[in-house]
């Protein structure tokens, strides 16, 4: 693995040895707190999801549970509206952490004409927000890294400087020709991209060593002219730092890197799996204990920036927003089938 | 007989030809231990272990690449793809490799492979995984295209297509997997198959005649059926089951009977396997009909998430319906 790149370093105490670490990397205490519940949002929004499936009323779930950590990590090194980002399915955390809202999910969900993602025309897992700069792709695995690799080159044709384009994927997603096509284009251009696989050792129910035949998919970075870096990506910290070097690297001009966010995949792989079937149980019980929510709430008990009374009132309300954005989003009417054919080409204007 | 499920035909008949056949191998993403994406290779890694039943990385070109290697050393590989929407990652290698190995090296080697995969929507799952591209398929010369209806003629046609010397593109239906047939008991199956290239009047009639495929022949069934009770028309099906190649004489023969044609496909209406077959009534049996011949398509969107818009999209009974009766009167559009 190569680190040529400004890295997480493991020891701060030469400069402040007392200060907490989200202070140490420019965070504030809010920062953390909305970072917090903004993770609890997700899984919130993600048991929902599973729920509504059952009653038939959101067909496709895919889960976020174990990667939040990465995504609002990434969240904090993004800046929202600026910097290009092109997520994939695994991405709802993200999704939140840029400023969509668990209503807009829900109606995504559920095939609503105010989807904000696709009106009611794709489903749930491809999440798109212009507005955002949150592009989204196809459901071909690993496809759309290539985009991000694009809107990189573009900012370059344009001669925007100052801006990076975030891409994120599995590391299944490694295998696929396209990502491999796409990371060495950026590689051979010097392209201001961000990588960011968030590895979770399964694809589906393939384990790791039938996917990627290296320990480490930060290894593949050497081949394509990048540093490839790994992280915890259950610790939200140490995600930020990395990512945000990295972004700052891309913006600078100093090129593209591919980040590893090593974690687990808490749930199964969509609402048509059961990992029971293929994980052990021994497995999926000891991941529980590297859940990304706990492990930052853990901090911000420590550091005394809630109280655990606090956090029980910030869960309980954050349920109560998501019941009403369930309620909301259900009460819309489906799409006209009017619009059937709105969108097949495009008429409207768009701003760059 | 027995009655068994599309899916149960289509898993014992690929066991039967792993026993049958130790050339026979199976490769594909989460084919083994997750026993496929439809459950279609259930119990086979357990079987015949992971050196025949390979769970391979997310990379569509490269293992059927994999295969038209593998097979042009005389292994039988059958490769499936999650979705046939997946298939286009791996389209060059089916249409510039595999289909054209055998004629461009003059008969030096063959490829023996199998690539399965479901094609079909009405399941909620979107454009991207609820396409259907058998008109691509069976455009390209080296190619076979096989389309099953029934459990009877998925084991009839998969059993042929494993043991064909060229590349078969074998398509499933995912709304068709539940659906069930009769099929022989173990003891009378007699290692049956079904030739590749023809096709089967599913139904006879003597007023119009259904040209259907894979879920639209149920479909049309159950519409032929429905009108006959209630309308009395006689309707005639021919299930294609092969679109390469294709059995014209059993459809020119069914259309002289009759003398009116209704197309259905699941598919896009322009350009798609409707074209063809109307062509091919145009061109043999034109004096044949008191009717324009008709096609019944998808409507030409990338089918969306939302139910309500899906179903719009899709052909459906309804539409099948109305074609007939407008057939019948000689409606024209
Ligand atoms: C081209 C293509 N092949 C197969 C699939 C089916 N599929 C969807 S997700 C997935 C697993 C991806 O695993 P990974 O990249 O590790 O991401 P994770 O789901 O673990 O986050 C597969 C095989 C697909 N969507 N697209
Ligand atoms: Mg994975």
């Amino acid at each position: 693995m190569s680190q040529s790149m400004e890295t997480p370093s493991t020891n701060h105490t030469s400069e402040q040895p007392t200060l907490p670490r989200h202070l140490q990397l420019g965070l504030s205490d809010e920062q953390v707190i909305a970072a917090l519940c903004g993770m609890q949002r997700a899984r919130e929004v993600d048991d929902r999801l599973w729920v509504l499936s059952r009653q038939g009323k959101a067909h496709f779930v895919i889960t976020s549970a174990g990667h939040e950590a990465i995504q609002f990590g990434c969240g904090w090194a993004i800046r929202v509206g600026h910097d290009y980002v092109v997520p994939y399915y695994r991405d709802m955390a993200l999704a939140l952490a840029l400023g969509q809202t668990s209503l807009d999910l829900l109606l995504h969900a559920m095939g609503k004409p105010t989807d904000p993602a696709s009106g009611g025309r794709q489903m749930f897992g491809h999440f798109s927000s212009r507005k955002l700069r949150l592009v989204s792709g196809s459901s071909s695995v690993g496809s759309h890294i290539v985009h991000a690799v694009g809107l990189a080159l573009a900012f370059r044709i344009t001669g925007e400087t100052d801006i990076a384009s975030i891409t994120f994927f599995g590391e299944g997603a490694t295998s696929e020709g396209a990502w491999h096509e796409g990371i060495s284009i950026a590689g051979v251009h010097q392209l201001p991209v961000v990588f960011v696989c968030e590895n979770n050792s399964y694809a589906i129910s393939v384990p790791l060593k039938k996917e990627v035949p290296v320990p480490d998919v930060a290894t593949k970075a050497a081949g394509y002219g990048m540093p490839g870096v790994i992280v915890d990506g259950t610790d939200i910290f140490a995600v930020y730092e990395t990512v945000r070097a990295a972004m700052k690297r891309a913006r600078s001009g100093g090129g593209p890197t591919l980040v590893e966010c090593k974690t687990h995949r808490l749930r199964p792989h969509s609402n048509s799996d059961d990992h029971t079937k293929y994980r052990p149980a021994d497995e999926i019980a000891a991941m529980q204990e590297h859940d990304p929510i706990q492990r930052l709430l853990a901090y911000v008990v420590e550091h005394n920036l809630m109280t655990q009374e606090e956090w029980d009132a910030a869960r309980q309300s954050i349920r109560q927003e998501v019941n009403e954005a369930t309620t909301t989003a259900d009460r819309v009417p489906d799409p006209p089938l009017e619009s059937l054919f709105a969108h097949l080409y495009g008429t409207e204007e768009h701003d760059a | 007989m027995q009655t068994i499920t599309y899916r149960q035909a289509l898993n014992e008949t690929l066991r039967q030809e792993l026993r049958r056949d130790p050339d026979v191998m199976l490769m594909g993403e989460e084919i083994g231990v997750f026993e496929g994406s439809y459950k279609v290779t259930a119990g086979l890694l357990n079987e015949f272990g992971p050196k025949r039943v390979l769970d391979t990385p997310i990379a569509e070109e490269g293992f059927v690449g994999m295969a038209a290697g593998a097979a042009m050393l005389g292994l039988r590989p059958v490769v499936e793809i999650m979705t046939i929407n997946f298939s286009l990652l791996a389209i060059d290698q089916i249409v510039n490799h595999a289909a054209k190995i055998h004629y461009m090296f003059g008969g030096q080697a063959s490829v023996p492979m199998v690539l399965r995969t479901p094609g079909g929507g009405g399941i909620q799952l979107a454009a991207t995984h609820s396409q259907n591209f058998e008109a691509w398929y069976a455009y390209v010369p080296g190619l076979k295209v096989v389309v099953p209806s029934t459990p009877y003629d998925a084991r009839g046609l998969l059993r042929s297509s494993i043991r064909d010397n060229d590349p078969v593109i074998f398509i499933e239906n995912l709304a068709l997997y539940n659906t069930k047939g009769e099929v022989p008991d173990e003891s009378d199956d007699n290692d049956y198959t079904v030739p590749i290239g023809v096709a089967e009047v599913k139904r006879e009639g003597t007023d119009l005649t259904i040209i259907a495929y894979s879920r639209m022949t149920v479909l049309a069934l159950d519409v032929a059926r429905r009108i006959e009770d209630e309308e009395g028309i006689s309707i005639e099906v021919v299930d294609l089951r092969s679109l390469r190649p294709l059995d014209r004489p059993t459809i020119i023969e069914s259309v002289k009977k009759t003398g009116r044609a209704v197309i259905i496909e699941e598919d896009w209406h322009s350009y798609g396997i409707g074209a063809e077959i109307a062509a091919t009534i145009q061109e043999q049996a034109f004096d044949y009909l008191d009717a324009p011949v008709r096609r019944v398509a998808g409507v030409e969107v990338p089918l969306p998430y939302a139910k309500v818009l899906e179903r719009a999209a899709l052909p459906s009974d309804k539409h099948l319906t109305k074609a007939i009766r407008e057939t019948m009167q000689g409606v024209r559009r």
